[in-house]
């Protein structure tokens, strides 16, 4: 008699997101790249060199900050079929929260003061990044096609 | 005789008090938004991945004002 393996369940675990959250990621990566091109111009326009570097960081550091909480729920999906998987999953979210607001409060503190940083054109860059990830998100989310019950497990499955 | 009074006197960079309020609101955003999205999938564990999808963007929303918050201290003095 052959005894049931056990399966990860698919229960609970929010795998079906997973499509949502790399497409996130693939059209966050584009935005970022659009931005870096018209900002970095703008930027070379207005205080060359300075304002085309402060252009890319500012750009860098918005689409990378808030990209890191899709990818923080990517992985901690991972995870998922586990035990723990509710405490591992908020564990490594939150935390990946965290730390990010740590570094992106270290980095802006070092940066501001830096003699290539044009603090004005990095400080729009970085707001044109933050809106232009959340216009991402919406329509991701919105256009995305999941079912109601999205993450259901049949009898005898 | 002098008019005034110096009872207290406070030193540093205002913007340090900034941070701190800026902080308030996504913290207490981000906590409901988690909260509520343990106790959906508490209820209804089929439904975890819709909610981790609406949760996410509950806390892009709530970090874009943390991030814009922070960021002021480039163009603030």
């Amino acid at each position: 008699m052959s005894t049931p393996t056990p399966r990860a369940s698919s229960a609970a675990t929010g795998s079906s997101a997973r499509p949502v959250f790399l497409r996130i990621l693939k059209w966050g990566g584009l935005l970022s790249l659009a931005i870096a091109v018209i900002g970095g111009v703008v930027g070379f326009l207005v205080d060359s060199e300075r304002g085309l570097v402060s252009a890319l960081v500012g750009t860098a550091m918005a689409i990378l900050f808030t990209g890191l909480t899709a990818a923080s729920i990517l992985v901690a999906n991972r995870f998922s079929g586990t035990d723990f998987f509710t405490a591992i999953f908020f564990a490594v979210v939150m935390g990946a929260w965290i730390v990010k607001f740590a570094i992106f409060l270290v980095l802006v503190f070092l940066l501001r003061d830096q003699p290539w940083i044009n603090p004005v054109v990095m400080f729009l860059c970085i707001i044109a990044g933050v809106l232009g990830s959340l216009i991402v998100d919406v329509v991701v989310v919105a256009t995305s096609r999941m079912s109601y019950a999205s993450d259901v497990k049949l009898p005898g499955e | 005789m002098d008019a005034t009074t110096v009872l207290a006197e406070i030193n540093g960079n205002i913007a340090t008090v900034g941070y701190g309020l800026a902080a308030i609101g996504p913290a207490i955003g981000v906590g409901i938004v988690v909260g509520k999205t343990i106790e959906g999938v508490a209820r209804q564990p089929e439904l975890a991945g819709r909610l981790q999808v609406l949760m996410y963007i509950g806390i892009a929303f709530t970090e874009a004002l943390a991030f814009i918050g922070i960021a002021t201290y480039f163009i603030f003095v």
